[in-house]
């Protein structure tokens, strides 16, 4: 800049010094060039009028032809040194005086010439007529040297160099003090400008200097300065916001659930647009309301004027929300007149500009993102543009969020399920285990039942004692078959899909009392705490329609955890009561009261949750899950009171089924056979064979036995053959080999109208669902009892 | 200066010049018809009367018109002959035509402006003067010490050379006056007292 300034300033020195040079060179050359020739007319204009003043007064000497005289006039010549000669010539041209007296001959001519002046390389000269009057008396002749001419050139040659001397540096310093006055704003303009280049600082101004064409300059670079610094702000700012977008993008990226990413988004605007106010506004487009979800509110703000929190309703005004639910972005910068409520209720808080920003995934809107400052006016076209941006964002982020949640509940429901299936499992396996024993224990027991049966009946030489004894006996093998028949129930396999039964409420509720009496008795007395269990059950409760298992698994599931509940002791209470609706509809409600340790309300909110649990280790979190889940296959309702300290009551709430009537106790009567059958026994247990043969012989049947279905089916087709054909074919149903279904099947090819009574473990299973396999006429559970048998003969066999 | 107006000084430079060369040889022609001692002399005496009417100027009184010819007087014996004719022909005074009247005595004498008075007696030049009575008449004479008799220019011969000598009184007396150019050249004499 100082190499520049300095050019600039040698350069303008150089230029005036220059211009004044050739303006004082030309006007110089011009007043020589004018005076040089003024000087020529005048020396001859001098030398005419000299010359004719001489030739006038040497009228007289020509007239009387007086040379002396002429002489003495022409040496009035002597007065200019100049005049170097001078002649007078008579009326005829002839020489008639000269000056001076003694002269070089060469410097005068002879005769007279004509008249009028002339210049010659050295000399100025010139003939003058001498007349008197109108008559012409001689000629004068006149020689002048250009001395005084060259005398005057050197003058003015000497006052140009003077001129020039005095004036070119007092032009120099002239044009120093100019220059200051002209460099001083450009260099200042210049150091304006070094500033603005070396700081990048937009904010300096030039001064102007008050000169008008600097000035204009100056303002122009102002008027640059800020537009440039108006550019570089705006760069600035587009930076700062694009920063601050990617701070955000990147916050919510890291955070997978909607409330968390609002609030990050809600407090990075805060700090950083900043904003003084801004929401998130889920949009539900099926009840077409609006629902506050993360709520920013700068301090000192009107919070309660705005009267907004957390999941609070915002109706959709006509104009912004609901042109923003169009997707639009919708910026309002004074909300004072809007005469919508929402932004009303805004400017009641103090707020004065407001943006709402549609989030949008996949073409719908889902929700708003609303920010508000207290200025009016606040937003620029930018800061739209960047909330524009962002909400764009923050729906992409949203909907990931959302896709995880689905994906994460689906990786649970997937878990629960696993659970589940590995339950079901378990419970096959046990299930299967379990029918297996009670097989072996219905047979094992099946020859006991009878010969009691038998003896009691038969024997009637008894003692009482003995009497007594069998009694017990068959009771206890009655309780047997019945605990046996419960055990294999309740483990028995699931069925994929729910099939609907006929459920008696009341029933269940015993099994499972009894069932889980080891839990809520045994145990605690073992800790040494007592808890008390009372069932309240309704007389005449209706029955519904579903999966009985499934409501014994939930309620042994609520008696457990009521016992959970209760670590040192207390009371559980299972009620049961019909709630009369109208139009003959019914419900039945089953509530399990417990006075326990009670829930909080977080707890009580999140109990039903899969693998929610406050037991720590011991539980799985998933037994109210698995309670929920039967109600809701059920189209029942789960109600959950709690209280912490007062204990907890567990309502389920089944809907009655229509037609469902008291169920009928269905009382067995002893029939007795009056006819003398021919009976086939097959069976594989030898010992259960005997049993029945030695029962049914008493009865007076003919029975014959064979050990296996094959052997049966021989024994049988054998017998077919001959005269004495079997009346009735009594088969077990498990078998090796060849099974009591086989067995059946083969004898009704054989004899179609033979009937087959089969005799299984699982028998009451297949009685309960009605399950007869072909060929099969009557199914009878083991043990059997001689009653049941008698009374299927005779209904078989009239 | 420019060219035309050069050109046309240069004409009438050339036409001035050729009258005047015309001028002189009329004049070197008569001169040389007449004798020629004295004919030279006053060839040149002539000429010298022609140029003393532009030497003095007389008073407006002595012209009865503006037009009436300038009248030179001769009185006495003419010396000029035909001469002073031939010099003053087609001369003119301002207006005046120029013409000779030649007097034979004093008594004879007419009305003129100038009087070349022919005569060698001084107190008969001075009678001659004094009978003029002042008038505005240049009184020229070529006798010795006629300026001292009252002639008012007297043509003096001095060793070949005309010399005059004027009487400023008796001009001035009369009312004319001589230019300062011609009393240069002359010797100025006064009237001697008696006359």
């Amino acid at each position: 800049m100082t190499g520049a300034s300095i050019s600039i300033r040698r350069r303008l020195t150089r230029m005036l010094l220059l211009s004044s040079s050739v303006v004082l060179g030309v006007t110089s050359l011009a007043f020589c060039t004018y005076e040089f020739l003024t000087f020529r007319q005048s020396s001859v204009q001098q030398l005419e009028i000299l010359s004719h003043a001489i030739a006038s007064n040497s009228t007289a000497a020509l007239a009387f032809d007086n040379a002396e005289d002429a002489s003495g006039v022409l040496a009035a010549f002597s007065a200019d040194p100049h005049i170097v000669a001078a002649a007078l010539y008579d009326a005829r041209g002839n020489l008639f005086a000269t000056y001076p007296k003694t002269l070089d001959a060469a410097l005068v001519p002879e005769h007279a010439g004509d008249s009028g002046y002339r210049f010659t390389r050295s000399a100025l000269l010139g003939f003058q007529p001498v007349a008197a009057g109108t008559e012409r008396l001689g000629t004068l002749y006149v020689r002048s040297d250009l001395g005084a001419m060259y005398a005057r050139i050197r003058l003015y040659a000497l006052i140009v160099t003077l001129m020039i001397a005095v004036s070119l540096p007092l032009a120099y310093l002239i044009s120093r003090r100019l220059q200051h006055q002209l460099l001083k704003p450009i260099l200042a303009l210049g150091d304006t400008a070094r500033a603005v280049s070396e700081r990048s600082d937009y904010g300096v101004r030039a001064k102007r200097s008050g000169t008008d064409e600097i000035d204009l300059f100056t303002d122009t670079f102002n008027q640059m300065l800020t537009q440039i610094q108006g550019s570089e702000r705006k760069l600035r700012d587009q930076l700062s916001r694009l920063s601050l977008l990617q701070h955000i993008t990147r916050a919510i990226g890291e955070r997978q659930d909607l409330p968390s990413i609002f609030q990050v988004v809600l407090g990075s605007l805060e700090a950083n647009l900043p904003i003084d106010f801004g929401c998130f506004l889920l949009y539900d487009a099926e009840q077409s309301s609006l629902t506050v979800s993360g709520l920013r509110l700068a301090s000192g703000t009107h919070a309660k004027e705005l009267d907004l929190s957390e999941r609070s309703m915002v109706p959709i005004d006509q104009n912004g929300l609901s042109r923003c639910i169009a997707g639009m972005l919708v910026y309002e910068p004074d909300v004072r007149e809007v005469p919508f409520p929402f932004p009303q209720r805004l400017a009641a808080a103090g707020f004065c500009s407001l943006v709402f920003a549609p989030l949008i995934v996949e073409n719908q809107v889902f929700g708003v993102l609303v920010v508000a400052r207290i200025r009016e006016q606040a937003f620029s076209s930018g800061e739209c543009e960047f909330v524009k941006q962002l909400s764009e964002h923050v729906a992409l982020a949203s909907h990931q969020a959302r896709l995880y949640g689905a994906l994460q509940k689906a990786y649970d429901d997937l878990r629960l399920s696993q659970h589940t299936v590995m339950q079901q499992e378990r419970l096959r396996a046990l299930g299967q285990m379990a029918s297996g024993i009670a097989h072996d224990i219905n047979n094992a027991i099946s020859p006991i039942s009878l010969y009691t049966e038998s003896l009691l009946e038969r024997e009637t030489n008894l003692s009482e004692r003995a009497r007594g004894y069998l009694v017990t006996i068959q009771r206890a093998i009655d309780d047997v078959a019945r605990t046996v028949s419960r055990m294999r129930e309740f483990y028995r396999e699931r069925e994929a899909q729910l099939t609907l039964e006929r459920v008696e409420l009341n029933r269940a509720i015993r099994q499972v009392v009894e069932l889980t009496r080891p839990r809520w008795n045994d145990l605690p007395q073992q800790r040494g705490a007592m808890v008390d269990l009372r069932m309240e059950l309704a007389e005449s409760l209706p029955e519904i329609m579903g999966a009985e298992h499934e409501i014994r698994d939930a309620l042994t599931n609520l008696i457990f955890n009521a016992v959970d509940a209760m670590p040192t002791g207390g009371t559980i209470t299972v009620r049961t009561r019909e709630l009369a609706l109208t139009e003959g509809r019914s419900r039945s409600l089953v509530e399990v009261t417990d006075t326990g340790v009670g829930m909080d309300e977080d707890t009580r909110r999140r109990c039903l949750e899969p693998f929610y649990t406050t037991k720590g280790e011991r539980g799985t979190g998933l037994g109210l899950a698995m309670v929920y889940g039967m109600i809701q296959r059920h189209s029942a309702e789960l109600q959950i009171e709690s209280e912490v300290g007062a204990g907890t009551t567990v309502r389920l709430d089944f809907p009655t089924h229509a037609s469902s009537v008291i169920y009928p106790s269905q009382m067995t009567r002893p029939v007795v056979s009056t006819r003398r059958l021919r009976i086939l026994l097959v069976d594989d247990d030898p010992v259960l064979i005997k049993s029945l043969h030695d029962t049914l012989q008493e009865d007076g049947h003919l029975v014959s036995e064979a050990q296996g279905g094959q052997a049966g089916i021989e024994a049988f087709a054998a017998a077919h053959q001959g005269a004495e054909r079997f009346d009735v074919v009594i088969t077990d149903l498990g078998m090796p080999h060849i099974d009591g279904r086989k067995v059946s099947t083969s004898i009704k090819e054989i004899a179609p109208t033979t009937p087959v009574i089969l005799l299984t473990g699982w028998g009451r299973r297949m009685i309960d669902e009605n399950e007869t396999p072909p060929g099969v006429d009557r199914v009878l559970s083991k043990p059997p009892r001689l009653t049941e048998l008698r009374a299927a003969l005779a209904e078989l066999l009239p | 200066m420019d060219s035309f107006a050069k050109t046309r000084r240069r004409i009438l430079g050339r036409a001035l010049a050729f009258c005047l060369c015309g001028v002189f040889c009329s004049i070197a022609l008569t001169r040389a018809a007449a004798g020629a001692e004295s004919a030279s002399e006053y060839q040149v005496k002539a000429v010298f009367l022609l140029n003393f009417t532009r030497f003095v100027q007389w008073p407006p009184e002595a012209f009865a018109t503006p037009n009436e010819p300038f009248v030179i007087g001769i009185l006495g014996n003419d010396p000029f002959g035909p001469r002073l004719d031939e010099v003053i022909r087609n001369e003119r005074i301002g207006e005046h035509p120029l013409v000779v009247h030649r007097f034979r005595t004093p008594e004879e004498l007419g009305d003129c402006q100038m009087l070349f008075i022919a005569l060698s007696d001084g107190p008969t030049i001075a009678r001659v003067i004094a009978g003029l009575h002042h008038r505005s008449v240049l009184t020229v004479s070529e006798a010795d010490a006629a300026a001292e008799h009252g002639a008012m220019i007297q043509l003096a011969t001095e060793s070949g050379h005309i010399r005059l000598r004027i009487n400023v009184d008796a001009a001035h007396t009369a009312g004319l006056v001589i230019s300062s150019k011609l009393l240069h050249l002359a010797e100025i004499v006064g009237t001697r007292p008696g006359d």
